[in-house]
């Protein structure tokens, strides 16, 4: 091109007086005193110019076409197909799949489009008979461009709409939430709304972490996102919640509740909330009784209690495993007097404390130390401030208004401070692991992990004793029930009673049992709790948690304890030897 | 004249490229088609696998395979004293086939015993009692722990 140009630029230092514009209007034109033959060349390299420029146009937008189309197709199916966001599985720690999407027909119309809305809704209703007949008539007589007709249809009926033929009318494949295991793992995961958004549990976290986020750049349409995987046994999870329903079908009890904890790691191996509800019909999920308990429910947790006060008073270093208290009488505070269920009227050992569970006893104990030292203990165990997990569900403990000598007292025992269970258990767990607290989660951890997590609350000694009296009360004490040959489960009762109008209750109470296994190096931590179990039969009358929460336990544990891979070891030796001894050692 | 060949050469050559060009973009046409016929297959196969996945763990579930083993099967939960470990298990047996011995088989047949097989299972009714009274062996212990803990 630029050899044909050339002519031009010879042609322009012939004249270079005359400015540029005018010579190009004298070459252009017909003038009569101007040479043919450099009009000639002008034209020819006008027409160039013309045509380079519109190839040059051509070209440059074939290039953008070719640039854009990848990137086109894509927007195509966000608009056509991920019309509810793709979720990434949910998986237990063994892989089986707690929650996956799969992909369902919805039924959409574009009214401005249907000829015969009569027709239409004839034909419609005759398929889907759910649908309201008034409701899609004024669906489709709207002037809207697109509406939804109803999500989630079998394929079959979507083969029927299809074959009628209806003009305007389409379908979309849409994901859906599945949770093939059902109620099972309810309150674990929570569930999805209509458009796949996680709206309760780990579905909601999901939504926090990134995948809303995701889902609004366009790019969670595909299935291709890692799983996520849950801390989980789906296995133990079944085998608690079987027992748990079980359980509150027996004593009649309002509620039943349970956790499993791996103490080392902080891992929720299972956790259960019974009455629950099924993610699949997440309706039912907006009843007040189908709360989930552990965490957004908070309660006086009774005598377990008693395993902080007790841990404080070892701590400390003011109290030891030989140290009595004075339990001949109950104790006078005020206006209150401090009973004990079952007095023994004698001078107690801090054991005999623990596993006679003597309200007096813990209540001297914790008055020994002090207000103060509770309320800083209790903060350290982390008692006192809101728990928060991936769960979105949380609840705030409800302290006590005035601190008194008497809330001190009460404290001890479990009554006069609310906390959500799953707290309480964190507490007790940091208690049994050896001195760490290590918040829970519900996502797979490792033992590395957990250990940066966690900090240091109580010593290995206060730790090492406090199984030993997790151990001798279900050799001795209020937890014998517990006993299952071969696991040497340790464990602490409680049995709290329940504020009706502002006051305890008399017959209403909520039992819990707090077991560990093995008893010697601890693993796992189990939290029983029932609320309002009735008595039986077989329980004499009692209402007690040695009578329900702990047979409870002791069922749950001989049936998850295989699952999690713990060895039963048969003829050990009791407390006194086995636990009592490696702490002489460690002296 | 060389510029008439020349011309010529290149005319030819322009529309061999132009064919070649066309041939390319038609063949890129065709395998970006594949392409996204694949595509679509593929994630209707992941569909697909999906469905089937979340149908398998509706099989799957727990709580309906405790319901069918209640139903049909005669077993029992596992109890702590059935799980045993390695070092538990009994010594070798005798070495039945010594070296030099004249009858072998007869010598395996002397110590042969009767099978022990005691699972989860209850025996059936009328099935023929299980433990002979010659033998007075341990039950058998179920897989050591180090095997369960695993699966």
């Amino acid at each position: 091109m630029s050899a044909i140009a050339e002519p031009i630029a010879e042609a322009l230092p012939v004249a270079p007086a005359e400015p540029w514009l005018r010579r190009f209007k004298r070459v252009m034109l017909y003038g009569r005193n101007v040479d043919r033959g450099a009009k000639a060349r002008a034209r020819v390299g006008l027409a160039i110019v013309g045509f380079v420029v519109v190839y040059g146009i051509i070209a440059f937008r074939l290039v953008l076409f070719g640039i854009i189309a990848d990137s086109r197709t894509p927007q195509r199916v966000i608009v056509d197909d991920a019309v509810a966001t793709a979720r990434p599985d949910i998986r237990d720690r063994n892989g089986e799949i707690l929650a996956i999407d799969v992909r369902v027909p919805s039924l959409y119309a574009e009214p401005r489009r249907i000829i015969d809305v009569d027709e239409a809704v004839e034909l419609l209703t005759a398929v889907l008979p759910d649908l309201d007949p008034t409701e899609l008539r004024a669906r489709l007589s709207s002037k809207r461009g697109f509406v939804w007709l109803k999500r989630d249809i079998t394929p079959e009926q979507e083969k029927e709409i299809y074959r009628q033929g209806l003009p305007g009318i389409g379908f979309l494949k849409e994901n859906k939430r599945d949770y093939p295991n059902g109620s099972e793992v309810s309150h674990l995961i929570g569930h999805v709304n209509i458009d796949n958004q996680g709206i309760a549990g780990m579905e909601k976290w999901l939504d926090g972490h990134g995948l809303a986020a995701l889902h609004m750049a366009g790019l969670a349409t595909d299935r291709l996102q890692n799983p996520v995987v849950l801390a989980a046994d789906l296995r133990v999870q079944h085998a608690l919640r079987d027992e748990l329903v079980q359980a509150r079908d027996h004593f009649h009890a309002i509620a039943a509740a349970g956790v499993v904890l791996n103490v080392n790691t902080g891992e929720i191996v299972a956790m259960v909330s019974e009455p629950d509800y099924d993610p699949n019909d997440p309706r039912q999920a907006n009843e007040p009784t189908r709360i989930n308990r552990l965490t957004t429910g908070v309660y006086e947790m009774g005598s377990t209690f008693k395993a902080f006060t007790v841990a404080m008073g070892l701590e400390s270093g003011k109290v030891t495993l030989n140290s009595s208290f004075d339990a001949r009488m109950p104790l006078r505070m005020g206006r209150f007097l401090i009973h004990d269920f079952d007095p023994e009227h004698r001078f107690l050992t801090v054991p005999e404390i623990f596993y006679y569970s003597s309200n007096i006893g813990a209540a001297r104990i914790a008055l020994s130390l002090g207000t103060s030292a509770q309320q800083a203990f209790l903060k350290k165990m982390g008692q006192l401030d809101r728990l928060r997990t991936e769960l979105p569900e949380s609840a705030e403990p409800i302290l006590p208004r005035r601190w008194s000598d008497l809330t001190t007292a009460t404290i001890a025992f479990g009554h006069g401070l609310s906390v959500a269970p799953l707290q309480a258990v964190m507490g007790v767990a940091a208690i049994m692991n050896g001195g760490i607290l290590i918040p829970p989660t519900f996502l797979k951890r490792t033992q590395q992990e957990a250990d940066e997590l966690g900090k240091r609350v109580i010593s290995r000694r206060t730790s090492l004793m406090m199984r030993y009296l997790m151990r001798l009360n279900v050799e001795k004490g209020t937890a014998r029930k517990a006993d299952v040959p071969g696991y040497y489960i340790g464990g602490k009762t409680g049995t709290a009673d329940k504020v009706v109008n502002g006051r305890y209750s008399k017959t209403k109470v909520l039992t819990d049992f707090m077991a560990i296994l093995p008893a010697d190096h601890p693993q796992y931590l189990l939290l029983i709790m029932l609320d309002e179990p009735k008595a039986t039969p077989e329980t004499h009358g009692f209402t007690t948690s040695g009578w329900n929460a702990v047979p409870t336990g002791a069922k749950v544990v001989a049936r998850i304890a295989p699952l999690l891979g713990i060895e039963p070891r048969m003829d050990l030796p009791t407390a006194d030897q086995l636990i009592l001894a490696s702490l002489k050692q460690s002296r | 004249m060389i510029l008439r060949i020349l011309n010529l050469v290149v005319i030819g050559a322009l529309v061999l490229a132009a064919a070649y060009v066309y041939r390319i973009k038609f063949e890129a046409t065709v395998q970006a088609e594949h392409l996204a016929k694949l595509r679509d297959q593929v994630r209707q196969e992941r569909d697909k696998i999906a469905d089937l996945r979340a149908h398998w763990g509706q099989l799957d579930d727990p709580a309906r395979v405790q319901d069918l083993a209640k139903r049909f099967l005669k077993l029992q939960p596992v109890a702590p004293t059935q799980f045993d470990t390695f070092d538990h298990l009994p010594d070798q047996p005798p070495d039945y086939m010594r070296p030099g011995s004249k009858d072998p088989i007869g010598g395996m047949i002397e110590h042969l015993e009767v099978p022990l097989e005691v699972t989860g299972s209850v025996p059936q009714d009328g099935a023929p009692p299980q433990t002979p009274d010659n033998i007075t062996a341990p039950p058998a212990a179920a897989p050591a722990q180090s095997g369960a803990g695993s699966e």
